[in-house]
């Protein structure tokens, strides 16, 4: 459930607006591999304010999303999905997500162990823990990284509370 | 400010997080042909508005260097077309000398990809066509600067290319000059950060120059003859005397490329019914 409905948007449309950057903005501007993903974004954003259990379903669905999308191995995103949700929300008792600059290292974060047990997932090999360091793939952290800070910043003068508590 | 959770995890929460892990690696090990039959009715159900939408953002991002690169093709081709004319009347008048059949012309469809952000994006492709718009499994799928890949499952709406940089992607190629003859495939336990293919199946005897284009031979019914591939860059690994392997550079760089064409080989169809029983 959402609190602060008053004073902030409700946490659907702050997710209805990612899934629009992530499906038609992202691909009006730019379209390549460095692209910020929207979609992981609201994932840990929902991650960030719902138990574990929570998050790991919603990991779980999201996977399955982008498994349908590209269907290389049907299980290797809901599998990689799954367990960034899941340590996203365990790992909100370890750090203070109030920061933009914390908020900003679990994107970044999330996003990298995203990409290396989606790989890992793929081919168990030495190559796909190289090819989680590749450019497109660094970039791509860099700017999730960037996207996440703006909507925490952007969302913060308007007060809006995102807690996910069942 | 947010509240952390006084206990991060519950009884709950892990049996929660366990069965959805256990469902993904169940999913992993299932076989592709039930798990891609789920993919498709998911892309042509609930991620149908979604597609739509991230076709229709493609189609504006494109749709510019489009027109630019339509005005431009125009102008090439007028000048082309005075002398294309003359060349056509020859090449029918010797075939008919020689024999030979008319080439038959090559159909397409054209096609947006709909890029995912993910480092698997590319090993796959989505396309914004589907059955629906004439799109067909096992159509090769080329770009401006050659072969894509072939199509790997199609639904109505949407379909998937299965491209060179797919571990199971595989090619009956030849060198431009028709000299040497081998299989394209991805490169073996290599880094597809890299964007190589390997040209395998060189008799020893046979010696490729650096810099050669490799096309599509044309065998296997699949890819006409003649579609650029790559460009060979050395030998990659030679094997126990009676092979050599090459790196081969691909043309397309599948990270970027935008727009597609499904080709529609007539030829490759007459010859596989020509074969059939009657």
């Amino acid at each position: 459930m959402t609190r602060g409905r008053k004073t902030g948007w409700p946490l659907w449309l702050v997710l209805v607006l990612l899934a629009l950057l992530h499906f038609y903005v992202r691909p009006r501007f730019y379209g390549g591999r460095g692209a910020p993903d929207f979609l992981l974004l609201a994932l840990l954003i929902v991650s960030l304010r719902s138990r574990p259990g929570v998050a790991a379903l919603t990991g779980f669905f999201i996977g399955l999303l982008t498994d349908a999308l590209t269907p290389v191995r049907i299980g290797a995103g809901a599998f990689s999905h799954t367990v960034v949700a899941y340590l996203a929300a365990w790992g909100r008792s370890v750090f203070f997500p109030d920061n933009v600059l914390v908020n900003g290292v679990v994107f970044a974060a999330g996003t990298f162990v995203r990409n290396l047990l989606l790989l890992l997932a793929l081919d168990f090999s030495g190559t796909s823990v190289l090819n989680a360091f590749a450019p497109n793939t660094l970039l791509q952290i860099v700017t999730t990284a960037l996207a996440g800070a703006v909507v925490t910043l952007g969302l913060r003068p308007t007060k809006v509370d995102l807690r996910f508590e069942p | 400010m947010y509240r952390a959770a006084a206990r991060p995890s519950s009884r709950r929460d892990t049996a929660l997080f366990a069965g959805c892990v256990a469902l993904s690696l169940l999913l992993l090990f299932i076989p592709t042909a039930w798990t891609g039959a789920f993919a498709d009715s998911a892309r042509e159900t609930a991620l149908r508005p979604v597609l739509w939408l991230q076709r229709r953002g493609a189609e504006g991002r494109t749709s510019r260097a489009r027109l630019e690169a339509a005005l431009a093709t125009r102008d090439s081709a007028v000048m082309a077309a005075s002398a294309a004319e003359a060349a056509a009347h020859e090449n029918e008048r010797l075939r008919a000398l020689l024999d030979l059949r008319s080439r038959a012309p090559l159909a397409f469809l054209t096609a947006e990809v709909l890029h995912q952000p993910l480092p698997t994006d590319g090993r796959t492709l989505l396309l914004g066509v589907g059955t629906g718009d004439g799109a067909a499994q096992f159509q090769p799928v080329i770009a401006a600067e050659g072969l894509v890949g072939v199509i790997g499952r199609v639904g109505p709406t949407t379909s998937v290319v299965t491209t060179w940089a797919h571990p199971e992607f595989r090619a009956s190629a030849v060198t431009e000059n028709g000299e040497v003859l081998g299989i394209v495939a991805p490169v073996a336990g290599g880094d597809p950060g890299l964007g190589l293919l390997e040209f395998r199946g060189v008799a020893y005897r046979d010696t490729v120059p650096d810099h050669s284009v490799v096309v599509t031979s044309g065998l296997g019914g699949v890819y006409p003859r003649g579609l650029p591939i790559g460009r060979i860059l050395g030998v990659r690994r030679e094997e126990l005397g009676w092979e050599r392997v090459y790196r081969l550079i691909p043309f397309v760089n599948l990270g970027v490329v935008g727009q597609v064409l499904l080709l529609h080989p007539p030829e490759a169809e007459a010859a596989l019914h020509r074969d059939s029983l009657p």
